[in-house]
C-alpha cells in the first residue's frame, strides 16, 4: 500500500536578475510512488534537487521556490490528501502526526535559548489531545528518550551544551515521538563523524522497525543507503534517473550515472583505482537539452542530446531514465561492484 | 566561587573605572568652558546699579572662590571635589546660590522619573511586540499599515510631533492642559484630585515621547525579526505544527529581544540626562530644563551633579545588563 504518492512534480526556483526571469529546475519531473513500511533512499550529488525534493514532500514551498506542476498525494486514514493545496490550519495539523522531518543540521534548527524540555513541550503540546494530563505528557517524552537512549537530563539542557550526535538524537526523538506515518530525514547523519553517524542511522532504522512507519531518507552517502534502505532513488539535475530495490541497485545499477555513483564506492583490499563519472552536474538553470547527463556519459548519442529519456520499468520494479538501455547494455564490467556486506 | 570572581568582581571594578574616570571628566569639562561662575555673579550684582569700590569687588571674587569651591589650583580643587563628593554633597548651587545641588535635583527628579521611566518601558514594551509581530506576520495587511505608519512617523523630529500634538490636542480640541506639570495655585498634597491632576498634565508628554519611542523600537525590532525569519528553528517549528503565535513569541521575539534590552538599559540610563526638548515643549519640570539652565549660567556645581547622576544610572544600567543577560542568553556564561 502506498502511503505517498508523487505525480510528475515540478518545483522551480525562480529568480529573477538584471529584468530576466531565470527559472532554477530543482525538482524537474518527479513520479514516485513510496510503500508503506519502507525505507527509501533519495541519493544523488550534491545540488541536484534532493533537498528541495524533500523541502516539497513537506509542503515547504515558499517563494523563491514555486510548485509549478504535479501533486504530492499522502494516503492517510483510508485517504488521499493533496499536500500542495492544504490551507495553512490543515498543514499544521498534518504535520509532525502524520509526516515528520528529521532536519539537516541539528544546531542552528534548535532554538538557541529554549531548553530541549521546552522545544518538546511546545512541537507536541500542539499535538496533544487538549485532555492529556502534564502526567501522561511527562511519562510519554520520558519514556521515548529512554527508549533512544538519551538521559532525562537532556530536558534541561540547552543545545549547545550537547554534543553533535545527542543533538541529532533530539531531533530524531522529536520526529519519532508522536509515531507519524512517514519520516522525511534530510542528511541527518551528515555532519557526524563515522562512529555517531552509525548510531544515528541504527537508531532511525530501529525506531522505523518497532513503529513501523516509513521513511525518506535522503543523503549522498551510499554507505548509509546501503545500510538502512529498502529501495533507492537516484536523483540527478532535478530528476530521478534510477530507481529500485537496494541490492538491485548495488548489484546490476543500469543508468551510466548510478554505475558511476557505485563504481566510486571504495571495497576493502580493493587498490584498483576507482573512475568516477569526468565533469561536474549541469547548473539546474541551464539544463542541458535532451538527456541532461549526456555531456557526461561515456556512451552519449546523437539521440541522447535531442531526446529526454523517460523513468521506464525494466523488469521487476526497476525503473531507469536512459535512452541506451534501448541499445543494450552498457559497461557491464564497471557495474560489478555488488553490495559489501 | 567562580561566578563570583571570574564574572561578577572584573565587573564591578571596571563599574568603579568607569564612574571615577565619568566624575574626572565632569570635573574638567565645565571647567575649560569659557564661562567664570565668580564672574558672572559679580556682573549679576554690579549690573543692578550698585558702585563698588574695586577693592570690595576683589574682596568678594575672593569670598566667592572659597564658597563656589574654587580656591587655589586645579588639583586643590579636585581633591575637595572628591571629598565632597563621598558625602553625598554637589556642593551649593552658583546660580540659585546657597541652596545645595542636591534640593535641585531631589525636586526635578521626581518628575523626571515618573514620565521617563513609564514612557521609556511603555514604548520599549510597544515597539517591541508590534515590530515582532509585524515582521513575523509580515504578509498580513495589518502588518503593512503598521509598519507605514512607523516608516512615516520615525524621521519626523521628535519635537515637531510634540508641538503637532500639543496644538492638536491641547489647542484645537482642548482634552489636556498645555503646559506645567500640575495646576498652578494647586496645594502639593496627596490626594485622589491631586494624582488626577498630575496624570493629566503627564499625559500628553508622555504620549508624545511613546509614539516616537514606540516607532523607533518598533523599526529596530521588525528588522531583527525579519532576519531571524529564515533561521532554521523557525521554519523548523513552522514544520513541526507548532502553533504560529507561539512561534511569533517564544522563537522570533525572544530570540531578537537581547539587543533590545541593551538597548532598554542605555535608554533608562539617559533618563537622568531629562529629556529637554519635551520640558520645553511642554514647560514640564523636569532635569533636563535644570542641566540646560546650568550650563547657561556657568553652575559648575549643578552641571556635575545632574551629570555624575546619569553617569551612574547609565553604569549602573549596564552592569545590571551585564549580570542578567546570561540569564537571557544561555549561550554566554560566567566564566
Amino acid at each position: 500500500m502506498d502511503v505517498l504518492r508523487v505525480q510528475d512534480l515540478k518545483c522551480f526556483y525562480v529568480v529573477e536578475s538584471q529584468g530576466q526571469q531565470r527559472e532554477v529546475k530543482a525538482v524537474n519531473g518527479v513520479s514516485l510512488n513510496v510503500k508503506k513500511n519502507q525505507v527509501l533512499g533519495i541519493a544523488g550529488e550534491s545540488g541536484c534537487g534532493k533537498t528541495t525534493f524533500l523541502k516539497s514532500l513537506l509542503g515547504l514551498v515558499r517563494p523563491p521556490l514555486r510548485c509549478l506542476g504535479g501533486k504530492v498525494e499522502y494516503i492517510g486514514n483510508g485517504k488521499a490528501t493533496d499536500i500542495m493545496s492544504l490551507s495553512k490550519h490543515q498543514h499544521k495539523e498534518l504535520m509532525w502526526e502524520h509526516i515528520s522531518y528529521v532536519p539537516q543540521g541539528s544546531l542552528s534548527v534548535l532554538n538557541p535559548v529554549r531548553r530541549i524540555g521546552d522545544t518538546f513541550e511546545s512541537f507536541i503540546g500542539a499535538h496533544m489531545e487538549p485532555s492529556t494530563t502534564k502526567h501522561q505528557y511527562e511519562e510519554l517524552v520520558c519514556s521515548h528518550l529512554e527508549a533512544l537512549g538519551l538521559p532525562e537530563d537532556t530536558l534541561r539542557a540547552y543545545p549547545h551544551q550537547l554534543s553533535g550526535g545527542m543533538r541529532q538524537r533530539v531531533t530524531i526523538a522529536l520526529a519519532t515521538i508522536l509515531k507519524p506515518h512517514l519520516i522525511l530525514a534530510d542528511e541527518p547523519s551528515t555532519a557526524l563523524d563515522v562512529v555517531v553517524q552509525r548510531g544515528v542511522i541504527q537508531l532511525l532504522k530501529d525506531i522505523q522497525e518497532e513503529q513501523q512507519n516509513t521513511i525518506i531518507l535522503v543523503t549522498h552517502d551510499m554507505a548509509i543507503h546501503a545500510n538502512i534502505c529498502d529501495r533507492i532513488a537516484i536523483m540527478y539535475a532535478g530528476k530521478i534517473i534510477e530507481e529500485a530495490g537496494v541490492e538491485e541497485i548495488f548489484s546490476n545499477p543500469r543508468h551510466p550515472y548510478t554505475q558511476y555513483l557505485i563504481g566510486s564506492l571504495p571495497r576493502i583490499g580493493d587498490k584498483a583505482h576507482r573512475i568516477s563519472a569526468p565533469g561536474s552536474p549541469p547548473s539546474l538553470s541551464d539544463l542541458p537539452q535532451g538527456c541532461s547527463f549526456h555531456p557526461r556519459c561515456p556512451e552519449a548519442t546523437d539521440n541522447c542530446r535531442k531526446e529526454e529519456p523517460m523513468l521506464t520499468g525494466i523488469g521487476g520494479d526497476h525503473r531507469v531514465a536512459c535512452l541506451s538501455l534501448t541499445r543494450g547494455d552498457f559497461n557491464a564490467d564497471q557495474a560489478q561492484v555488488a553490495l559489501d556486506q | 566561587m567562580p561566578f563570583l570572581k571570574k564574572y561578577l568582581l572584573p565587573r564591578i571594578v571596571q563599574y568603579l573605572v568607569v564612574i571615577l574616570i565619568g566624575a574626572t571628566l565632569i570635573f574638567f569639562v565645565p571647567r575649560l568652558m569659557p564661562v567664570d561662575p565668580v564672574q558672572q555673579t559679580l556682573e549679576k550684582i554690579t549690573i543692578q546699579g550698585a558702585f563698588l569700590d574695586p577693592d570690595a569687588i576683589e574682596q568678594m571674587r575672593a569670598t566667592l572662590q572659597d564658597l563656589y569651591g574654587l580656591k587655589g589650583g586645579l588639583g586643590a580643587q579636585y581633591l575637595t571635589f572628591w571629598k565632597r563628593l563621598f558625602k553625598g554633597d554637589f556642593g551649593p548651587s552658583f546660580a540659585q546660590f546657597p541652596t545645595p545641588v542636591m534640593t535641585l535635583i531631589k525636586t526635578s527628579l521626581p518628575w523626571t522619573l515618573g514620565l521617563l521611566v513609564t514612557s521609556t518601558l511603555l514604548s520599549w514594551l510597544l515597539g517591541n511586540i508590534l515590530g515582532g509581530l509585524a515582521a513575523y506576520y509580515h504578509e498580513r495587511k495589518w502588518a503593512s499599515v503598521l509598519e507605514s505608519i512607523a516608516m512615516v512617523m520615525r524621521p519626523i523630529h521628535y519635537y515637531i510631533v510634540a508641538l503637532g500634538l500639543l496644538m492638536l490636542l491641547g489647542y484645537a480640541i482642548p482634552l489636556f492642559p498645555i503646559s506645567g506639570g500640575f495646576s498652578i495655585g494647586r496645594k502639593f498634597i496627596l490626594t485622589w484630585d491631586v494624582m488626577l491632576d498630575i496624570l493629566k498634565h503627564a499625559l500628553l508628554p508622555a504620549l508624545s515621547l511613546v509614539i516616537v519611542g514606540t516607532c523607533t523600537w518598533f523599526m529596530t525590532m521588525r528588522l531583527l525579526v525579519s532576519n531571524l525569519m529564515a533561521e532554521d528553528y523557525i521554519v523548523y517549528a513552522q514544520v513541526a505544527g507548532v502553533p504560529d503565535g507561539e512561534i511569533a513569541f517564544k522563537y522570533a521575539i525572544r530570540n531578537a529581544l537581547l539587543p533590545q534590552v541593551t538597548g532598554l538599559a542605555l535608554s533608562l540610563g539617559q533618563i537622568f540626562g531629562g529629556a529637554l526638548i519635551t520640558e520645553t515643549v511642554f514647560a514640564y519640570p523636569g532635569l533636563g530644563t535644570l542641566l540646560y539652565s546650568s550650563i547657561n549660567a556657568g553652575d559648575y556645581n549643578l552641571m556635575m551633579g545632574i551629570t555624575l547622576l546619569s553617569v551612574i544610572a547609565i553604569a549602573t544600567g549596564v552592569l545590571i545588563m551585564d549580570l542578567v543577560y546570561p540569564l537571557l542568553d544561555p549561550r554566554i556564561r560566567y566564566d
